[in-house]
């Protein structure tokens, strides 16, 4: 026996889900994704969870992962019900649910909170560097110290106890027995998703944005290596300064892309946008284009005379790190790499 | 009908000489009234003298048509004009409605045409016959079909080569290729709407493959293919004149859905899909029959038990909604769905597709009134403004609606509406006399 708690669907409506009390079960969602399978089979079950309050079937799932929003499935929804943004919704629900510290939550659900928040970390940025008398060499020693530890408090404190949930979500709490050798045999899965979201060509004519995501992609992580170990603002190497500025361009120009189509809203993907995804996108397009500027003021010697640039990209950088990555969009990153490999142990 | 622009007067004018109009016509020339039925086609009878058997009796369709057509034509009180139209409604004062309507010409003078069908012989053009739903060919010299009524002949002019074949042959010499096309205004009292229904075209659904896959037919292809006339006397597909073995209906072919235009159901289209599957397990007894579905609306009397005695023939149902069919080398194909009892995404392999086609209002319901406008809801339909307690009245008084002109409907339903309308008209008509 189930029982029914309508007050989820209030709960989930707050990450941006639509009007999923629509559907009245033909599958054709299920019909025409490229992605589903007889194995998994999604949208609609994910539909009928949300409409029926399933919360622990939804937690222990990892369909919502599985699916790379293509749009069919809210093209040709016969009732409007727009399953595709359910699934975007229910993701990051999901990304709340992992998040052990219940800040993914309050800041999805909340923008006045997230707001504060960003507000928050600019006043520290700001107050730290009036305090020592914006001497730009100390900020900017200060800024690198704080990558590196942000980088590994984040991952370690926040990022790594939320896998080991999501873990016991999918696989400890059913109890499906595993043999140990599949996490092993794996591990090759999660390399390959977390670096290519192979699985995102599956969709249908997706070839154009998977090819922009995996450019971003790689171009993110090489912007992370370089500016955070081979420290590319106090670097002298020719490869490390030509590198850095191809990594940021790449970084600003694709996420311009995608917040112009976010604002043009032609296809599904882009036309239902929550602050979340406005928030990841614009500080990733400025994080790129301010590391750019203040490399470009360095190798000018302009920056010196103008230091506010360095602190405007330092508080970028401290919100992003503090506040997307650890609870924001950021971890589906990790969530959608560990959800196929996860995946994969299972089957 | 001599002469252009000449005024007539009639009691009662019944737009539409379907199942629906012909039946609220004779009940009020019953009565004693001139009634002039209006029809847009080259034959009376609508859509339903093309069927081929109804649920969920399964009477033959047109042994209840025939005679009620034949009725209909040989009644003193009843004038009919066939391949007509409505141009212009003027209410002029209560009880009095000044209509103006356009004959186009048959160029086959009708009284003189013994259908002797020497001219469809004769005629060189073939063309896609219309009436068979273009499975098979007609001449541009024709009777529309076997049991058209009217059963005399037509020229298709726009295909006609003028050549004058038929002209030669016609033994009474009714061929007049010099009618023209006349414009008639008549004085009526009151007016009843049949304008019946069109069909979803299930071009708008790409892909289902319909007119791309030439195994994918519309349910009234599939009609056609189960009538006492029809054209190949046994179920073949269209794709190689293979006789199939595994046939499969799409329910919802453009009904539920919002992305069609269409949100709301279309009444029929359960029913007689289980009535086709259960004539094809009779025409086809090795065939294997499926039915995919998303709830199955049997809710008339006897629909059913109708329902269950398609199920205890063996027919399948499926509930999912097919969401895609792509095709084989062979013209096989195969239906993506879900099989919502399972939870599991599934595919088909079935050798004929019948979509279910949904009930759209028809365009000739935007009748035009100069002073009082009919109002239609928001689908198209002629709006009724006192649905339970006056579901014939309109917007207009004198004016009523029968049949699926008002929404999708069944036979019985139309029937019935067709009686509430006729009584509706003849209490107006009478009234304060």
């Amino acid at each position: 026996m189930t029982a029914i708690n309508t007050d989820f669907g209030k709960d989930l409506s707050k990450y941006g889900a639509f009007d999923f009390n629509a559907c009245y079960n033909c599958g054709t969602c299920t019909a025409v994704c490229t992605l589903s399978t007889e194995e998994d089979s999604f949208p609609r079950e994910m539909q009928r969870f949300s409409v029926l309050g399933l919360e622990d079937d939804l937690k222990g799932s990892l369909k919502p992962w599985l699916c790379y929003y293509c749009g069919q499935c809210t093209t040709y929804c016969p009732q409007n019900a727009n399953p595709g943004e359910l699934m975007m919704s229910l993701r990051r629900w999901l990304i709340s649910v992992y998040d052990w510290t219940g800040l993914s939550g309050l800041l999805y659900k909340s923008l006045p909170a997230t707001t504060a928040g960003m507000i928050l970390i600019a006043a520290v940025v700001l107050f730290y560097s009036f305090s020592v008398d914006f001497d730009l060499s100390r900020i900017m020693h200060t800024g690198h110290t704080f990558e590196i530890i942000a980088i590994v408090g984040v991952f370690s404190i926040i990022l790594l106890p939320n896998l080991i949930r999501m873990w016991w979500f999918i696989i400890l709490k059913p109890r499906i027995q595993v043999p140990v050798i599949n996490y092993l045999k794996a591990l090759w899965d999660l390399i390959v998703h977390m670096f290519t979201q192979k699985r995102a060509l599956g969709c249908d004519d997706n070839e154009l944005r998977w090819f922009e995501h995996f450019i971003l992609v790689l171009g993110y992580l090489g912007l992370l290596f370089t500016t955070v170990f081979l420290n590319w603002f106090s670097s002298d190497s020719v490869f490390v300064i030509v590198m850095g500025y191809i990594v940021s361009i790449i970084v600003f120009t694709v996420t311009l892309i995608f917040v112009y189509d976010r604002i043009r809203k032609k296809d599904e993907i882009s036309k239902y946008s929550q602050p979340s995804d406005w928030l990841f996108i614009i500080w990733l397009t400025a994080m790129g284009l301010s590391a750019f500027i203040v490399r470009l003021f360095i190798d000018t010697g302009l920056l010196e005379n103008n230091k506010w640039l360095y602190l405007v990209h330092l508080i970028i950088l401290a919100q992003w790190a503090l506040i997307i990555v650890p609870f924001g969009k950021w971890t589906h990153f990790l969530y959608r790499s560990f959800a196929m490999y996860f995946h994969r142990v299972i089957s | 009908m001599a002469g252009k622009n000449k005024t007539t007067s009639f009691d009662a004018l019944v737009i539409g000489g379907g199942i629906a109009g012909g039946e609220a016509a004779l009940n009020i020339a019953n009565n004693g009234y001139k009634v002039l039925i209006v029809e847009k086609d080259l034959s009376l009878g609508g859509k339903m003298i093309l069927l081929s058997k109804v649920f969920p009796t399964l009477d033959c369709a047109a042994c209840i048509t025939t005679p009620k057509i034949s009725e209909i034509s040989r009644h003193h009180g009843i004038t009919i004009f066939t391949g007509t139209e409505v141009q212009n409604i003027v209410k002029k004062a209560e009880k009095h409605f000044r209509v103006q309507i356009k004959k186009k010409p048959r160029y086959v003078i009708e009284e003189d045409c013994t259908a002797c069908q020497l001219c469809e012989q004769a005629c060189p053009v073939v063309v896609k016959d219309e009436y068979q739903y273009n499975l098979v060919g007609r001449k541009a010299a024709f009777i529309p079909f076997t049991i058209a009524s009217p059963r005399a002949a037509a020229i298709d002019i726009e295909n006609c080569t003028l050549c004058g074949a038929c002209e030669k042959v016609c033994p009474t010499k009714c061929i007049d290729f010099t009618q023209e096309e006349e414009i008639i205004n008549i004085d009526v009292q009151t007016v009843i709407a049949a304008t019946g229904f069109s069909l979803f075209d299930p071009l708008r659904i790409p892909r289902y493959g319909y007119g791309k896959y030439r195994n994918v037919i519309t349910s009234m292809e599939m009609e056609r293919q189960l009538a006492p006339t029809r054209p190949y006397n046994t179920v073949l597909r269209p794709g190689d004149g293979k006789v199939p073995d595994r046939l499969a209906y799409v329910l919802c072919t453009g009904s539920r859905d919002f992305t069609t235009g269409n949100p709301i159901c279309s009444q029929i289209c359960c029913m007689y899909s289980i009535k086709q599957a259960q004539l094809l397990m009779g025409a086809l007894p090795m065939a294997d029959v499926t039915i995919y579905y998303i709830n199955i609306r049997s809710f008339g009397k006897g629909f059913e038990e109708f329902y269950e005695q398609a199920k205890g023939m063996g027919v399948n149902f499926i509930k999912g909604k097919i969401g895609k069919i792509t095709e084989k080398d062979n013209g096989n194909l195969f239906l993506r769905y879900e099989d919502i009892n399972e939870n599991k995404l599934k595919e088909s392999e079935h050798d004929m597709v019948i979509l279910s086609v949904g009930v759209l209002s028809n365009p000739d319901n935007a009748l035009f009134f100069n002073g009082d406008k009919l109002w239609l809801d928001q689908l198209g339909y002629i709006n009724q403004p006192e649905p339970l307690s006056s579901p014939a009245e309109t917007t207009v008084k004198g004016v009523y609606v029968a049949g699926s002109a008002a929404g999708p409907m069944d036979i019985p339903d139309s029937i019935l509406s067709a009686g509430a309308a006729s009584a509706a008209a003849i209490s107006y008509i009478i009234e304060a006399k």
